[in-house]
């Protein structure tokens, strides 16, 4: 496994070198410290009495601080959840054509590692540079509102995780693209297309009723079921984040179906990889 | 291992995950159309069919106020009688339960089951022996300071029967009053005792029944439907008659309810507010709007943090606690907030249907058994609910 976590630090490196992933981080830096220090929260007895934005008072209801944040916490998990997901694409869409990209992909072949770890450790680099940014921005979020509110909650920092899932199997479809065509804008549009298909196929069942019952509600149907269900996890993640009750039937194996699904995807770039001429 | 061989073992294993991924994501997620989240419908103002149902009441024309001739003639426009009957000044109480969309919810629905889970028995020797049924004849139930207040078709009321031995006069235009006596109760074998006793009673045009302590409480309410009341307004107007059951409440009344660690709060209470006005919606959800109003808007203003705050602790402490009590009570009060605005807070809290049925199933389950034990030895009669449900709402009052 050495030369794949090699592999992954490279990756790392290439993305710190990069300004537009620092100005990420500092964005949300930057958006972490506007909401401490504009947002006021007056909390009694745990529950929210009146809150303050840039000094002007929120019309908001006094109530249960964990109920009046609720639908803060959704919201910042389906921002987390879809924007984390967006910006991954346009961010990591040019490092694996980048690095199959004439005069590199010839020395890193050159080196003493499998094809398959080559790209195992491209996958892993970008992984942890997801899990990071989500990790830095949900924890922030939690300590932010921790502090000011008195209430604590691990629902948002699960809720980025499982984000991350759901990046994972976007990205590895993006990289699997990169092995067909390399061409980074190609790549990004890979992993947009699996993302709206994500999201069909978390309301399958609802969009299904718009096809007439037959051959293109069947087919519709067969072709959703291979997808990842991305809008279920993102509504999962929302409802761990506010702490309410899960819609899905088992949220651990729709996670482990999601992962799977990149796993596959992962696999068919490596039979595509292991076969090509550079 | 060959490099094409190897090829097809990464294709191969790529098959079996998206096989995998597919099956994990199908019995992960499930199939079946997800259940709608709870969501309570808060009565915050009228509707229309609560507005067709006050225009619906407008069946007295009020004669016009005796003046010296001075003031110009206002033709005389149709009112509900019994938002005239209803007390007059502040401080005092007067909620009105609308009998009839009560009975015809859910909520009424399932409280019926438990008044007749002895197959109606006692609901049917009440109807032969007042000639009234409840079901179908009654509208409105008014609960105030004074006494109480009943409105509906009494057409077929044996009142006579029931009260004659009461001493009774005629009074004002339409009314009779009973003064306090002996009353004729029916009993459950069919026979009948005498009680004595009782409050003084007073019908109006066989659509109002006043109960009252005293015949001058009974001749008062009368005197406000017949327009020989004062000048003041009715401590409820038109536009407050929302809901399954609303009114005006005296902050005494409120502060009374506080549960002694909350005596502080209640004291505040007393301090600050000046009016508490009622309306609880039970068309699907049982949900609950207060409106606490005072004179001061910052020591109002205090006041509902200071409620929202005990709120909060509550559920807190409810969440906290174990038992199945402890779980219904956060549940209740998941939906309790306060909404400042101004000089006024309004306070919300609702209990979803589903708890409700949940907590009343055992008096459905009762009227299962009545009906199976009943079936082998007499004729299946239909079920007073269903009956009531087949013809419609209640019978509507003479006039209207």
């Amino acid at each position: 496994m050495r030369p794949v976590f090699g592999i992954a630090g490279y990756v790392l490196r290439e993305a710190i070198s990069r300004k537009f992933i620092l100005a990420f981080l500092v964005g949300i830096t930057l958006v972490l410290a506007v909401v401490a220090m504009s947002l006021r929260l007056d909390v009694i007895d745990g529950a929210l009495a009146a809150s303050r934005l840039f000094g002007n008072e929120l019309r908001s209801s006094i109530q249960s601080v964990d109920v009046a944040l609720r639908p803060v916490y959704q919201g910042a998990a389906f921002i987390v959840f879809y924007g984390g997901i967006l910006f991954g694409i346009v961010a990591c869409s040019d490092f694996a054509p980048g690095l199959m990209s004439p005069g590199r992909i010839e020395h890193l072949l050159a080196l003493p590692i499998q094809r398959w770890q080559l790209m195992a450790g491209t996958f892993l680099g970008v992984m942890t540079l997801a899990l990071g940014g989500t990790l830095y921005g949900t924890t922030g979020l939690v300590v932010i509102f921790g502090v000011k509110a008195g209430y604590w909650t691990a629902g948002p920092l699960i809720a980025g995780l499982m984000a991350c899932v759901g990046f994972a199997a976007v990205y590895a479809v993006m990289l699997t693209t990169a092995t067909l065509v390399r061409s980074a804008a190609l790549c990004a549009a890979a992993g947009f297309a699996l993302l709206v298909g994500g999201i069909v196929a978390g309301h399958r069942q609802d969009i299904s009723t718009f096809f007439e019952e037959g051959v293109s509600r069947t087919l519709f149907m067969a072709v959703t079921v291979m997808l990842p269900r991305l809008s279920a996890l993102a509504e999962a993640a929302g409802h761990i984040s506010a702490s309410t009750p899960l819609e899905v039937r088992s949220l651990g194996t729709l996670l482990l179906g999601v992962f799977v699904f990149g796993l596959g995807a992962l696999a068919v770039g490596f039979w595509r990889f292991e076969g090509k001429d550079y | 291992m060959e490099k094409r061989q190897k090829r097809k073992l990464w294709l191969g294993v790529a098959g079996l995950l998206f096989a995998l991924a597919a099956l994990l994501m199908f019995t992960g997620q499930g199939e079946e159309s997800r259940p709608e989240a709870p969501k309570v419908e808060f009565p915050r103002r009228m509707r229309a069919p609560e507005r067709e149902r006050a225009e619906r009441r407008r069946t007295q024309v009020a004669p016009p106020p005796v003046d010296a001739g001075t003031a110009e003639k206002e033709p005389a426009r149709p009112r509900d009688p019994l938002l005239a009957a209803l007390p007059r000044g502040k401080g005092k109480t007067a909620v009105v339960i609308e009998a009839n969309a009560l009975r015809h919810s859910p909520i009424g629905a399932l409280l019926l089951d438990c008044l007749m889970r002895d197959g109606g028995k006692q609901l049917d020797e009440f109807r032969k022996a007042s000639g009234v049924d409840p079901l179908q004849d009654l509208d409105r139930l008014v609960v105030t300071d004074e006494g109480m207040m009943l409105s509906g078709n009494f057409e077929n009321a044996k009142f006579k029967e029931l009260l004659g031995e009461r001493t009774s006069f005629d009074y004002g235009e339409s009314a009779r009053v009973y003064e306090p006596g002996d009353t004729t109760v029916p009993q459950k074998d069919g026979t009948t005792v005498r009680r004595r006793g009782g409050g003084s009673i007073g019908t109006w045009n066989n659509q109002l029944l006043v109960v009252g302590e005293s015949p001058d409480e009974v001749k008062a309410a009368i005197d406000r439907v017949e327009g020989r009341g004062g000048d003041e307004p009715p401590l409820l107007t038109e536009n407050s008659t929302y809901g399954e059951m609303y009114g005006v409440l005296s902050v005494e009344h409120i502060a009374r309810l506080f549960p002694p660690e909350q005596a502080q709060l209640a004291e505040r209470l007393r301090a600050v507010a000046q009016n508490v006005e009622l309306h609880m919606d039970a068309s699907s959800d049982v949900a609950l709007v207060a409106e606490v109003t005072g004179a001061n808007s910052s020591e109002v203003e205090d006041l509902g943090k200071s409620l929202g705050a005990a709120l909060s602790l509550a559920r807190l402490q409810a969440q906290a606690g174990g038992d199945k009590k402890d779980k219904d009570l956060a549940q209740l009060l998941d939906f309790a907030k306060v909404r400042p605005d101004g000089d006024s807070f309004t306070l919300e809290m609702a209990v979803p249907l589903s708890i409700i049925q949940e907590r009343l199933a055992f008096c459905r389950e009762g009227r299962k058994e009545e009906a199976a034990a009943q079936a082998p030895s007499e004729e299946p009669a239909p079920p007073a609910a269903s009956d009531a449900s087949t013809q419609g709402a209640a019978a509507a009052p003479s006039g209207e």
